[in-house]
């Protein structure tokens, strides 16, 4: 080969024997470049990178959109024939204003029922409140009429007319109506964080769900790819095969974090950027909270997708014998949609449900601080667990050529 | 120095490498040949420590082989394979990494050792983009990478154009003329004749002949070819004589002893005229039909 290689080697080319954690200097220790070529990989992988883009596109959309919607206001215009329409319209108008203050209502007079309706027909104006002879109140709208618009002004309506018929008994209607307010409230939190905290469990359950099959997959792939190509036995016979273990876990779960990071980053710009962020401020404990999380559950899932890869022999066996790690993804997915009470309760302490659970529990109502360190407390032990069960596992069933393995035969093999 | 001493592999019921012993010299090529099935890959798995062995161990200069040892070694497993959808040079300077190579060496010697290939321009190519043929001199290539210490190869030549295989052959010699001990397992008995200074032959898990081509020939029978004029029929007849065969003129015998050469010899003088009368120098292909039949 080339003439530089006798100089650093003994005739043999041997390295020193007794210490096989001692490197070269300028090398790095085999997990790390196991760790590096996994990230590399994946994202020189288009398809992975195209679909990163397009999730954060639809992402930051999304959030645009909302905005979009919420402080869009509206304008309705009215077809009215008397003056008591208008006074109507006049009190929508006012409702409208003070509510949200971007809906508003103006009330154009018509000299007839039958001019009014062509006006709606025509689409000059958005409805019709007309009076009929025997004092039917009628709102026509051309093909629908909106709910927002038939809502506000039907309770102007009805507070018109009690009004009228007030005055007409020598009272007025806010006498009439004394004593009969009802005002709502939450004991935790309050209706807006409720359902902020319900959508944003919505998201953590789907982002986990997401990741765990994206990024689990692909420790499983790339493991199995190792063994049905047998590049596993030049590996193991270069480094610890618990080195390549640890660095396809490391890799991964790294991949999945900094995905999950971009994804989040992106959502809170965007919402900060649409001025919609007033509300985001009691999310963001819980979103901290849920990255921890995410990291401890990924890395359990991590273990078993490369148990899982290991006793595969093809990708294909993959399906197949990946239904337990499904059963818990969804588990996790269901207890962060459906589960509440008592149930969610008990879902925050269960290693890799808690990854979802637990942030959803601190979202909807105050959690003394102990109840999720003692759940990562869980969470870690059962990943410890579970990485040192799936070396064993892995080591054993990962050399073995032939059909797809079953835990039980894998744990009786010799290497 | 390499040695394997008392291998032992059982699969089940199956003893697949039963109590093998030999030697793979430094500076040396030694073939591993045997059929189908004789143990040879069990064998290379067991030195790689890829399998256990259930006895017998592998010692490097005379003492019990480390791991720090086999990640030194170059290996080819018997089923090739590499990262099919990955470019070649990126894989290369993974493999390289992996063996404790710096990236920019590892890189230096990848593209180096594809130059020797005719793979020069390739580097970014997926390496199932590639012929088999080309395929398999990537892996070659993964085996040579880390200048390793040791040569384990499993079927090297299998599947290479001569060209490849004059390639491949260089770049063995150079390893070896470095001192670096070659095991290569072959079916290719020509490939054997031409390159191995030494021979391990397995048949069915068990060891039948191991040593230098030069000791395998001093110990197997040793033949004369005769050929006279007007018959050698009369061959049957001599004493210290094993015959071999004989077709007309030409005879090929087993001889007891010199002495038994040199009368033969005058015999045949007196009975007419002797064309030729040689030592035939078995191949080590013959050898090894010899000692697995």
């Amino acid at each position: 080969m080339s003439g530089t290689q006798t100089s650093v080697r003994d005739p043999h080319g041997r390295a020193p024997s007794s210490s096989p954690v001692s490197l070269p200097p300028g090398t790095q220790p085999p997990w790390l470049i196991v760790t590096l070529r996994e990230v590399l990989v994946k994202a020189k992988d288009r398809g992975f990178a195209i679909s990163t883009m397009i999730t954060l596109v639809l992402i930051v959309a999304g959030v645009v959109f909302n905005a979009f919607m919420a402080n869009r206001g509206e304008d309705f215009t009215v077809m009215v024939t008397s003056d008591a329409g208008q006074a109507v319209i006049q009190l929508a108008d006012e409702a409208g204003r003070a509510d949200d203050g971007n809906v508003t209502f103006t009330a154009v007079t018509a000299d007839d029922d039958d001019g009014a309706l062509e006006q709606v027909r025509t689409e000059d104006a958005d409805a019709a409140l007309l009076q009929e002879s025997d004092g039917i109140w009628t709102l026509t709208g051309k093909n629908e009429v909106s709910t927002g618009l038939a809502q506000q002004v039907g309770e102007s309506l009805d507070a018109y007319v009690l009004d009228q018929n007030a005055a007409a008994a020598g009272t007025t209607g806010e006498d009439l109506l004394a004593g009969s307010e009802l005002e709502e409230s939450l004991l935790e939190g309050s209706a807006e964080n409720q359902l902020l905290a319900t959508i944003a469990g919505f998201i953590f359950s789907f982002l986990f769900y997401m990741a765990s099959i994206i990024f689990g997959m692909a420790i499983a792939n790339s493991v199995v790819e190792e063994k049905q190509n047998r590049v596993v036995e030049i590996l193991a016979t270069a480094i610890p095969i618990r080195q390549l273990l640890y660095g396809k876990v490391l890799g991964n779960t790294i991949l999945a974090m900094v995905q999950l990071a971009l994804y989040g980053g992106a959502a809170l710009l965007a919402l900060n950027l649409t001025d919609t962020a007033d509300l985001v401020g009691s999310i963001i404990p819980a979103s901290g909270w849920f990255m921890v999380f995410f990291l401890f559950g990924f890395l359990i899932l991590a273990a078993i997708w490369a148990v899982l890869g290991s006793l595969a022999s093809r990708p294909e066996d993959l399906t197949s014998n990946s239904a337990p790690v499904m059963a818990l993804i969804f588990a996790a997915l269901f207890a962060g949609l459906f589960a509440s009470g008592q149930l969610l309760v008990v879902a925050s302490y269960v290693p890799v449900v808690s990854s979802v659970a637990m942030p959803i529990r601190m979202l909807n109502s105050p959690v003394a601080l102990w109840e999720p360190l003692l759940s990562l407390v869980i969470a870690l032990a059962a990943a410890v667990a579970l990485l040192h069960l799936g070396e064993k596992i892995y080591r054993r069933a990962v050399m073995q050529s032939g059909g797809a393995l079953t835990l039980r035969k894998a744990l009786k093999l010799e290497q | 120095m390499l040695q394997v001493r008392n291998l032992t592999r059982r699969f089940g019921e199956n003893t697949a490498v039963d109590n093998v012993s030999f030697t793979i010299p430094s500076g040396k090529m030694t073939g591993f040949v045997g059929a189908n099935g004789a143990g040879k890959t069990t064998t290379m798995r067991m030195i790689m420590g890829v399998l256990t062995a259930h006895a017998g161990d592998v010692l490097v200069d005379g003492r019990p082989i480390t791991a720090a040892d086999r990640a030194t070694f170059g290996y080819m497993p018997e089923e090739r394979g590499l990262y099919p959808k990955q470019p070649i040079l990126d894989q290369l300077i993974y493999l390289g990494q992996l063996h404790r190579m710096t990236a920019s060496d590892a890189r230096a010697q990848a593209e180096e050792l594809l130059e020797r290939f005719q793979l020069g321009g390739r580097g970014k190519d997926k390496l199932e983009s590639l012929s088999l043929g080309n395929q398999q001199r990537v892996q070659i290539a993964a085996s040579l990478l880390h200048r390793p210490s040791v040569l384990i190869l499993d079927e090297p030549f299998s599947g290479l154009d001569p060209v490849a295989v004059d390639s491949m052959v260089e770049l063995l010699r150079d390893r070896t003329d470095q001192g670096v001990p070659v095991l290569f397992s072959s079916h290719q008995l020509d490939l054997v004749d031409r390159l191995c200074d030494n021979l391990v032959v397995l048949q069915q898990g068990r060891l039948v002949a191991s040593g230098s081509g030069d000791d395998l020939r001093a110990k197997a029978p040793r033949r004369h070819r005769l050929s006279v004029s007007p018959d050698a029929g009369w061959v049957r007849e001599e004493k210290g004589v094993t015959v071999i065969d004989v077709a007309g003129q030409e005879a090929v015998l087993e001889l007891e002893n010199d002495d038994a050469a040199q009368h033969l010899l005058a015999a045949a003088m007196a009975r007419g005229s002797v064309q030729e009368f040689s030592r035939i120098r078995p191949s080590l292909s013959e050898i090894y039909r010899e000692v697995s039949q």
